[in-house]
């Protein structure tokens, strides 16, 4: 994609393919591993390979190895990386409404610093 | 201790950077993207792949290392500022131009990484573990 072409819609929908994926699938993982009846040591992954929450993180992660490969193989590597720091915000942003994680002035001004970012690069082409 | 950190974000710094090269070679020898099983044969079928998922691996292991004995908030900004390595290395690599809208956008999410550092570090206590060494 040279400089001043506006981003395809394959593009775009890899790209926020990536990050459904990339926040499922660290989602998934929090909730897995912050199940308290979980137990310990072998016990614990036991535990957490019968149930969905583990298998669902590893599913995301799988497909998005893919996604991410697509992704980038349309956008020059150094524009690909800097949209892909979006990700950081999404997973901040989900474990705000999931998880009741609070978000600090410092965290908000980091978020919306990350995310000017984002913009720069994908508008400006 | 402080060359074992500067030497761990290094090495965290360089797996992340030949991850995320080997994706885009990987990437590029596999055109045109296809949702079918013959763009999986031809992104599993050359080596670029495997280097992409051996910088996964390493930086993932890296990574847990660095967090035993480094604070959360410096670990999460340095783990994220492998889009300098990448940048410069794509310049190279792959003929990319550093134009004033690339630098312009990594300047502001540095600063916006840095920040959340910071957020981090001030609230280790309560902080929950951040995004692995990822995308």
């Amino acid at each position: 994609m040279p400089a001043g072409d506006s981003i395809s819609p394959l593009v775009a929908g890899l790209w926020l393919l990536n990050i459904v994926l990339d926040s499922g699938g660290q989602l998934a993982f929090k909730a897995a591993a912050g199940d308290e009846t979980a137990g310990d040591g072998l016990a614990r992954w036991k535990h957490m390979a019968a149930r969905p929450w583990l298998w669902l993180g590893v599913g995301c992660y799988v497909i998005e190895f893919l996604v991410w490969i697509a992704f980038l193989s349309l956008v020059p590597l150094s524009e690909g990386v800097l949209l892909g720091s979006i990700n950081i915000v999404a997973i901040m942003v989900a474990g705000r409404i999931l998880f009741g994680e609070k978000l600090t002035r410092l965290r908000i001004a980091g978020i919306l610093l990350v995310t000017l970012g984002v913009a720069i690069v994908g508008l400006g082409g | 201790m402080r060359r074992f950190y500067l030497f761990g974000f290094l090495l965290l710094m360089g797996f992340d950077s030949l991850a995320q090269i080997s994706f885009k070679y990987a990437g590029t020898q596999a055109l045109p993207v296809e949702v079918n099983v013959a763009w999986l044969l031809r992104v599993f079928g050359q080596p670029w792949v495997y280097g992409a998922i051996v910088g996964y691996v390493g930086a993932f292991f890296t990574w847990m290392a660095l967090l035993k004995h480094a604070p959360i908030g410096p670990a999460f900004a340095a783990s994220h500022l492998e889009v300098v390595s990448v940048m410069l290395l794509s310049v190279w690599l792959f003929d990319e131009q550093l134009t004033l809208v690339r630098v312009a956008g990594a300047s502001a999410i540095i600063a916006g990484i840095v920040c959340l550092g910071f957020a981090e570090n001030s609230e280790h206590a309560a902080a929950p573990g951040p995004a692995a060494a990822d995308t």
